[in-house]
């Protein structure tokens, strides 16, 4: 976009190219000699590029083609050669996507960084660095992420020994608590919030450098939650091994949509067909879901602003309680649930349905109420607008440099909604509304959450509608998957769902085998936290908790 | 309504009570009903935050948040009480490294002290025939403010004492917010003195009882809450900022500096500062009854105005913690100018008015 021209005209026009939908050897075309070759991902059109040419082909596709969005970087390691994927799409339109594949040389596993040309692979780099081993020139900043910085060896790449043991001496080990920050001349002080800190909502650990009472430097240190996640993943079968980690992910009872990103990316790369009974089923559930996950968001931003003991917090986790039990009703379970499998869900509805339904329709029907108290009790509250409103500011052009998604960049005003977007499942023959907010503060998260429980509860109920006039002769929950899948080796597909925190994305690439020769997982907390400094600089102490507190991260996600 | 009956008040003060009823003799005989007294007024303010902290609290707040709270020890749970009591006592003492002692030892005492020093000079009414009044200097009132101010001191000493970045914090905090809030509280409570032209306690109380006017045969008192509003709702606001309750518990503000200055206290320094804030809340209760409700008054004979009194000092107990459960806190550099630029402007104008107000009348 152009910034300096005022007018209007030029600027419409600029949005209209970046959506204009290019075929790949127009992009080719434009690329030029950076593309050495070319690969057919399932989602999309690879470009094989030299490893030197990574940030001229990236911000060619960013500023002449439109891709602003890069959604991850996913690494893995060859038999002949180390490989770093840019998966990139459009804000304006995610299902023109374009995947940008870089080799990199075996021994010597350098390629450049994506940094300049997009923030975010600031930390996905450090990702790929830390469990793969590529190294990434011109990087500022090529630290572990996730491991603590005396780890030996990368654990995903091939000739990792898992057996051997990680000895460290206790001098190298060293402890991020334990460093003296003093400096004779400095004006500022530098403080640990976390990993154990009663705002970090989860082992975050920031280290904050403070003027005064003001943020002049924030860095989050993450991976206290790392489990491995990814190589769980890629040690499971595709059919049953693998669906009961996403429940981990995202672990605040968003386990349904996480589940959801595993099945659309499995199904599409087999090419399962899901019952539409199922899909209803499946999108019902997702949104009772999400509705939990963005009442502990508004109950943990409640504790954040208003301190503990404050009565909003309770509230919504009774509210979260009550959409807890119907998803137990559902799947038999409260947080880990289990339910989808590929080509479907595991079980039909609980007997008797009549009375699934009719608790389904209570919780429904008291939602708007309680929803109505939260305007009440936060957004009509002057202290909370005080508080909130421009406070935590992440401008929409930050935002999507970031990668931000879900309610983050909503609430900046990025109208980014993979389900309207992209759609899958059920959504796009139901009537629902996008929400967005213009205010890109605190107080416009806030607002963007409270406003998509509505929606949601929208969903739930024509959902709900659809399953009670559903023909009971055709009621299949799942359709015909063979007990072993094996997908056609070197198919790669790279596909996301709205989570509850954003844009919940997985990679897979098979083998042949019946289990993923890599996994990777794009988790939208990831993205999100990176924006923190943004928002936190220059802001007061209380004011950083709000804004970490509305970009409402779970650690299980950001680390996995 | 009764309302005047105090008028009838027995003249003697608790201490002088005491000696009497003892028959203690001579000046060690003063001093040591004047003992016995304190000792018995401060144990009735020490079981109000027994009661408050390990039970009402919880119940309270619990009641705001669809809650049940303690229920399983004793009636109502109400053994929680001597369970928290020995559970916290029994907690390990944890001094942390190069805290400066002896303030660290000092600050968790300072603070529950200075508040029992406040109720010294409250007339807190009649119990049948006990005065619960310990003292009635001249400027008992100025007096009350003086002692629930030490408190901000206990909190600077302890915030620096003990070597944590976090306490730091609050104690900075506490220092900034009771500058910020004593002056308009203080300059508040001058327009209630304006009113009644003493500084005694007692006279202060009495100036109260007067009926205002009487409506369809209820007489309505002359409690300044009721001739002076707004200056009743400036000095409410100041109170919960001078007791640091929210929307103004900035000082341990726990989602964003852990506990502020009581971070690094443990065991029975813990439990001191926990006795200290709850009194200082009962305090405030005490100075916004005494000034503003009429102390002790209340339906019924004045020998039983000590119940009206700790209804008010309850309500006002109540009071803070509905705050706590609805409101959120506000931010540091917020709530300065709220205190500088708004509190303070209002509470000088508010005197003004008093000030007009009261000439206008008595020429």
């Amino acid at each position: 976009m152009s910034l300096q021209d005022p007018a209007g005209d030029l600027e419409t026009a600029d949005e209209a190219s970046a959506v204009v939908e290019r075929d790949p050897d127009e992009l080719a075309e434009l690329l030029g000699d950076a593309v050495i070759g070319r690969e057919e991902h399932v989602n999309a059109p690879g470009f094989v590029i030299r490893s030197d040419a990574v940030q001229d082909v990236l911000s060619t596709l960013k500023e002449e083609a439109g891709y602003d969005h890069l959604s991850v970087v996913t690494a893995q390691e060859y038999e002949n050669r180390y490989e770093s994927i840019y998966h990139l799409k459009k804000y304006a339109d995610p299902t023109q996507e374009v995947s940008v594949v870089v080799p990199a040389d075996k021994q010597n596993p350098v390629s450049e960084s994506a940094e300049p040309v997009f923030r975010t692979a600031d930390w996905h780099e450090r990702e790929a660095y830390d469990l793969v081993g590529i190294e990434y020139d011109d990087h500022p900043d090529l630290r572990r992420i996730l491991l603590p910085e005396t780890w030996q060896g990368h654990p995903l790449s091939m000739d990792y020994d898992k057996d051997q043991p990680q000895v460290v001496s206790l001098r190298e080990h060293a402890n991020p608590l334990q460093a003296d920050h003093r400096e004779d001349e400095s004006d500022t002080m530098f403080i640990n919030i976390g990993p154990h800190h009663p705002a970090t909502h989860g082992v975050l650990h920031l280290k904050t450098t403070l003027d005064g009472e003001q943020v002049a430097d924030v860095e989050s240190d993450i991976g206290y939650l790392h489990r491995s996640e990814e190589q769980m993943a890629q040690s499971g079968t595709y059919r049953h091994q693998i669906m009961p980690y996403p429940d981990r992910w995202d672990y605040i009872s968003a386990g349904l949509l996480n589940e959801y990103a595993y099945a659309r990316a499995a199904e599409d790369l087999a090419d399962i067909e899901v019952p539409e009974y199922a899909q209803i089923i499946r999108t019902m559930g997702a949104e009772l879901c999400r509705i939990a996950a963005h009442m502990l968001a508004v109950a943990t931003f409640a504790l954040d602003i208003n301190g503990d003991f404050t009565a909003t917090f309770m509230y919504a986790i009774n509210d979260r309680e009550q959409a807890q039990s119907i998803l137990e009703d559902l799947t038999g379970q409260r947080m880990m649930f289990n339910y989808f499998r590929l080509g479907g869900v595991v079980w039909d509805l609980p007997e008797p349905r009549a009375e699934f339904f009719e608790k389904t329709r209570d919780f429904l029907d008291q939602l708007p109420g309680s929803v109505e108290e939260y305007h009440d009790l936060l957004t009509a509250n002057e202290i909370l607008q005080m508080r909130t409103i421009d406070t935590g500011i992440l401008p929409p052009e930050v935002a999507k440099n970031y990668g931000a998604t879900g309610p983050v960049a909503r609430g900046s005003g990025v109208d980014y909604d993979l389900r309207r977007d992209d759609p899958y499942g059920y959504y796009d023959e139901l009537d629902w509304d996008v929400i967005t907010e213009d205010g890109c503060d605190n107080y416009s998260r806030l607002l963007v959450r409270l406003q998509e429980v509505e929606e949601s509860a929208k969903i739930i109920e024509q959902c709900v509608d659809l399953l009670e006039d559903w023909p009971e002769d055709d009621r299949t929950i799942q359709s015909n998957v063979p007990r072993t899948l094996k997908p056609e080796d070197d198919k790669e597909i790279y596909r996301a769902v709205e989570g509850a925190k954003g844009e919940l994305g997985i990679y897979i690439r098979a083998d042949g085998t019946d289990k993923p020769a890599r996994f990777k997982i794009r988790s939208p907390c990831f993205s999100n936290l990176q924006t923190l400094p943004e928002m936190a600089n220059g802001e007061y102490v209380p004011d950083m908790v709000a804004a970490l507190g509305s970009l409402d991260i779970v650690l299980g996600e950001v680390d996995r | 309504m009764a309302v005047g009956l105090l008028d009838a008040a027995p003249a003697q003060l608790f201490p002088e009570q005491v000696t009497n009823a003892l028959g203690l003799p001579g000046v060690v005989g003063e001093f040591v009903g004047a003992l016995i007294a304190a000792f018995l007024v401060g144990n009735v303010m020490l079981a109000f935050t027994g009661v408050a902290g390990p039970w009402a609290k919880r119940k309270i707040t619990a009641a705001f948040t669809d809650r049940i709270a303690v229920d399983r020890i004793g009636p109502f749970g109400l053994l929680i009480i001597p369970a928290a009591a020995v559970q916290l006592l029994a907690k390990e003492l944890i001094i942390p490294e190069g805290a400066d002692r002896p303030s660290y030892d000092l600050a968790p005492l300072v603070l529950p002290a200075s508040a029992m020093l406040g109720f010294a000079v409250i007339p807190m009414g009649q119990l049948g025939p006990v005065n619960l009044q310990l003292a009635d200097p001249e400027v008992g009132f100025a007096l009350t403010f003086a002692f629930a101010s030490i408190a901000s001191v206990s909190l600077v000493m302890a915030g620096y004492a003990s070597n944590n970045k976090y306490s730091l914090l609050g104690g900075l905090r506490a220092v900034a917010q009771n500058l910020a809030y004593e002056i308009p509280l203080i300059v508040t409570a001058m327009s209630v003195v304006v009113f009644t032209g003493s500084l005694r306690t007692s006279e202060i109380v009495a100036a109260q009882q007067e009926a205002l006017f009487t409506v369809a045969g209820v007489t309505i008192p002359s409690w300044f809450a009721i001739v002076n509003p707004f200056a009743f709702g400036l000095f409410l606001v100041a109170n919960l900022a001078e007791i640091g309750r929210n929307p103004f518990d900035i000082p341990e503000a726990p989602t964003e500096i852990v506990a502020g200055y009581q971070t690094e206290y443990s065991s029975a320094y813990f439990v001191l500062f926990y006795l200290g804030e709850f009194l200082h809340i009962f305090l405030g209760g005490a100075i916004l009854a005494m000034a503003f409700l009429g102390g002790a008054s209340g339906p019924g004979p004045a020998s039983i105005g000590f119940v009206w009194f700790v209804v008010k000092v309850w309500a006002f107990f109540l009071f803070t913690q509905w705050c706590r459960s609805a409101l959120p806190r506000v931010r540091i550099d917020q709530l300065i100018e709220i205190g500088w630029k708004g509190m303070l402007v209002l509470s000088f104008a508010n005197l003004i008015l008093t000030a007009v107000l009261v000439g206008v009348i008595a020429s």
